[in-house]
């Protein structure tokens, strides 16, 4: 009975924060014209674009992401933890930052397609690395031994021995990388320069271009559908909880030898061609000023270039890390009981569909979702949408099926046993949770709440509709930067993106640097 | 010990607490495009003179600004509006989120190719008297224009070529256009300031799409002062304003002469009171148009027709 009341909890939350809102923008747009919309040419046109670029970036992703995955998760080396460290700092980089080193990689509308996939590629490729490289970590190695040993090269071995054993770790990567590009915001806005539309971009325009509700709902569901597919396969097919630094320090792992060349070489090439690159050189943009090295971040305290923007940067920062504050705490207090509730229940029928609802703020579009708190908190009895609050609300929405992921196999792997002798010993429900059971997950939760922080600081499509005059972000101002770059604009737009990535790498470095505690307790091992 | 979930806790009831601090009745907010100007000085002298705490609010480019209003029709999110010009405000009209009586023009602007004098005379090539000869194959990728779709100054353009060629005519002109290679920003800063040769950021394109008053910052470009567009930019109180009689002394003050002298050097627009100061340095380096079309189109019923029309050929 308790626990029923507890569920109550995360289920009001969701519902009045996220379900009532879409409900509402998806129900204004819901006329006659709907079914005329979705048939529209242009509607199939973006709809291919979405598809195809999805496709081929997820795929790119895969490819690289074999030899990768090889060098770092299943061989050893010196410097190992650092590399796997640098190479998720892009997908935790904002959006925006990210669109701001490709946008000024090219100058002609033609490439801009391309641009965009190596930008997806850019983000996801240490996914696809993580989610195969942590499996294949614990694969048994004595297989793949004979098979060499009975004269088989080390590539025949992996295609036919390997491979097949990773298939779960594939499907689940694919369906996760396919759905980030499918429903990336910022990089096509930026890097396609209002020419190129995926659905979400062309959501964004249907709304706030056009203001055409039917067309920005038609596509809404259509992008809603889109998610429930390949979240429905990731969840199938694969194991959809999340690891965030990817254990995999198993005993499989020997050192690299001279046959890992071409592994090494690409890996190598793929890491300081395609990840470094764009990093350095917005560090170089932002001291390469003709009036000082440092000269773009002492106009933090400016509004930029003809008073361009509403607060400064300094004002805006404020705001972001209030933000994330407010949002980091929220979306772990709920996401943790979330884990703790679904870790603790059955698998069942149901609990996988309530699995589903819970990860559909994941894949709605963002700018639906800020349309959504546009119209539904604008009236007086719930005037939501005139408070700071409704965008560190929105974050945590976002935020916490991916807390509930990260956390939720640390609870599942805690020893039942453990908590039901300590309750017998007479301890309560409080002692036990907080002498036994958290101290096991911390690791998890510290992982979840820098995921909950960046993912915050970085949020750019709710802040965009919903962070009005005073209570702009570091990504809503690094935009308006980087789309008016007269005057000091374009060196204050490096200037902070190169802020936020210094604060990103500083967060990623230090999770996953943070000493690696056993999951499992030594005492119940040997009960 | 772990102690985050106890300061969340605090943190939180701390801060729900904050958000809901209650506004006075002496605050007055405008809301604006990304582009407007108004210096400290000049809102510190209109707070002194009437008594408001004025705050200003930017809502993205005019486009995104009125549909911002229209979805938040009934509690908008300021008093006043300033910076909606005539391609949008029959939209705002239409949608009943401007009080009719106090919609008042401000300043104006005529929508001109302007186009880098310097680089004509290196390259020995003769400069463009109208943007007719813009599909011409001696300007091909050379000019940069902004989308209608995401910008004002593309939309003032696209309005200009309809009323020059008619409906259902205008395609061809802008298919010829496309094939000669014209670039398609998304919004004016980036074409001018980015991609324009003669501006600052010394880009690749010698042709420009901007305005008659452009070349009064840059020393060696000149304007195309025929068959430009006229695009004339409005004040008003807001639907359900809070504060509709401080917004009224906001309006009256930005048709003051006060506010009026300070545009030309702020924003480059003409003043709409023709007792207001322009630079001298206007009357040869930026003049008005010499001839401006597309104004009197009935551009917010048919403004959706022609972007998807657009969007077939560029999209």
């Amino acid at each position: 009975m308790a626990k029923k009341l507890i569920w109550a909890i995360p289920m009001i939350f969701i519902g009045v924060l996220f379900y009532w809102p879409l409900a509402t923008i998806l129900g204004r747009g819901f006329t006659h014209e709907w079914v005329h919309d979705i048939f529209d040419p242009k509607t199939l046109d973006v709809l291919w674009f979405t598809f195809w670029q999805a496709i081929v970036s997820t795929a790119i992703c895969l490819l690289l992401g074999v030899p990768g995955a090889y060098i770092l998760y299943r061989r050893k080396f010196r410097g190992q933890k650092i590399l796997r460290a640098l190479i998720t700092v892009p997908f935790m980089l904002p959006t925006v930052v990210v669109a701001t080193a490709f946008s000024s990689f090219h100058k002609w509308n033609t490439t801009s397609a391309i641009w965009i996939i190596v930008a997806h590629v850019f983000i996801n490729y240490s996914l696809a690395v993580r989610t195969i490289g942590s499996q294949w970590s614990e694969l048994d190695r004595s297989t793949e031994e004979a098979a060499e040993l009975a004269g088989a090269g080390r590539l025949r071995a992996f295609v036919s021995i390997t491979l097949p054993q990773l298939r779960g770790a594939f499907i689940a990567a694919a369906a996760t990388i396919f759905l980030y590009c499918a429903t990336s915001y910022g990089i096509i806005l930026m890097v396609g320069g209002g020419l190129i539309h995926s659905l979400e971009t062309d959501i964004a325009r249907a709304a706030i271009g056009m203001l055409d509700l039917p067309r920005t709902s038609a596509l809404a569901l259509l992008q809603t559908l889109l998610s429930i597919v390949a979240f429905t396969i990731s969840i199938r097919r694969g194991n959809s909880d999340v690891d965030f630094d990817g254990e995999g320090d198993g005993v499989n792992r020997s050192r690299i030898d001279r046959r890992d060349l071409p592994a090494l070489l690409l890996t190598g090439l793929v890491i300081l061609g395609l990840l470094l690159v764009p990093m350095v050189s917005i560090f170089w943009r932002a001291f390469d000023s003709s009036k000082g090295a440092f000269y773009n971040f002492t106009q933090f305290n400016s509004h930029g270039y003809r008073d361009l923007l509403n607060v400064s940067v300094l004002q805006a920062t404020q705001n972001s890390l209030r933000n994330m504050l407010v949002s980091a705490c929220i979306s772990l207090l709920i996401g943790v009981l979330l884990a703790w509730l679904m870790g603790r229940s059955k698998c069942t029928r149901a609990s996988r569909f309530f699995d589903l609802l819970l990860l559909m703020p994941l894949g709605i579009s963002t700018v639906v979702l800020g349309l959504g708190y546009l119209v539904t908190f604008s009236n007086p009895l719930f005037p939501l949408r005139e408070s700071w609050l409704a965008v560190p609300l929105i974050q945590s929405v976002i935020a916490v099926p991916l807390v509930m992921r990260i956390v939720r196999p640390a609870i599942v792997g805690i020893n039942a046993a453990q908590l039901e002798s300590a309750a017998t010993e007479g301890a309560s429900r409080a002692q036990i949770w907080q002498l036994i059971e958290l101290p096991l997950i911390r690791k998890s939760v510290v992982a979840a709440a820098a995921f909950a922080c960046l993912i915050s600081i970085g949020e750019f499509g709710v802040a965009s509709l919903l962070a009005f005059g005073d209570q702009a972000t570091l990504p809503t101002v690094l935009y308006s930067l980087i789309s008016r770059p007269g005057g000091d604009n374009y060196g204050m737009a490096m200037a902070v993106s190169a802020l936020l990535m210094l604060f990103t790498f500083a967060v990623v470095l230090l999770v996953s640097l943070e000493t690696p505690r056993r999951r499992r307790n030594p005492q119940n091992a040997s009960a | 010990m772990f102690r985050i979930p106890k300061i969340a806790y605090i943190a939180t009831v701390v801060l729900l607490l904050t958000g809901c601090a209650a506004k006075s009745s002496n605050d007055l907010v405008l809301v604006t495009h990304d582009s407007i100007v108004i210096s400290k000085s000049l809102i510190a002298s209109f707070e002194k003179s009437s008594g408001l705490k004025l705050t200003i609010v930017k809502a993205g480019d005019a486009g995104a600004l009125t549909n911002k209003l229209v979805l938040t029709k009934g509690d908008p999110i300021a008093d006043a509006l300033y910076g909606i010009d005539n391609t949008f405000i029959g939209k705002a009209e239409d949608n009943g989120i401007l009080a009719k009586s106090t919609v008042t023009a401000i300043d104006y602007a005529d929508i001109c190719f302007n186009y880098d004098k310097a680089w004509f005379e290196a390259h020995a090539i003769a400069t463009p008297k109208t943007w007719l000869e813009l599909t011409q194959p001696r300007y091909k990728n050379l000019t940069v224009i902004e989308n209608p779709t995401t910008s004002s100054t593309g939309l003032g353009f696209l309005a200009a070529t309809v009323a020059r060629f008619g409906e259902g005519k205008w395609q061809t002109f802008w298919s010829a256009l496309k094939a000669n290679g014209v670039k398609v920003d998304a919004g004016w800063e980036d074409a001018y300031y980015t991609d324009f040769s003669g501006s600052a950021g010394k880009g690749d394109y010698p042709i420009v799409l901007s305005y008659s008053s452009s070349p009064a910052d840059e020393a060696n470009t000149a304007a195309i002062l025929d068959g430009c567009f006229r695009q004339t930019e409005y004040a008003a109180t807001l639907t359900g304003s809070k504060n509709p009689t401080g917004a009224a002394k906001l309006i009256e003050w930005l048709g003051s002469l006060e506010f009026q002298n300070s545009m030309p050097a702020s924003m480059y627009v003409y003043p709409i009171n023709k007792k207001a100061a322009i630079p001298e340095s206007w009357a040869t380096k930026a003049p008005e148009a010499t001839s401006s079309l597309g104004e009197n189109l009935k551009i917010s019923q048919r403004r959706e027709a022609w972007l998807k029309q657009w969007g077939n050929l560029f999209g």
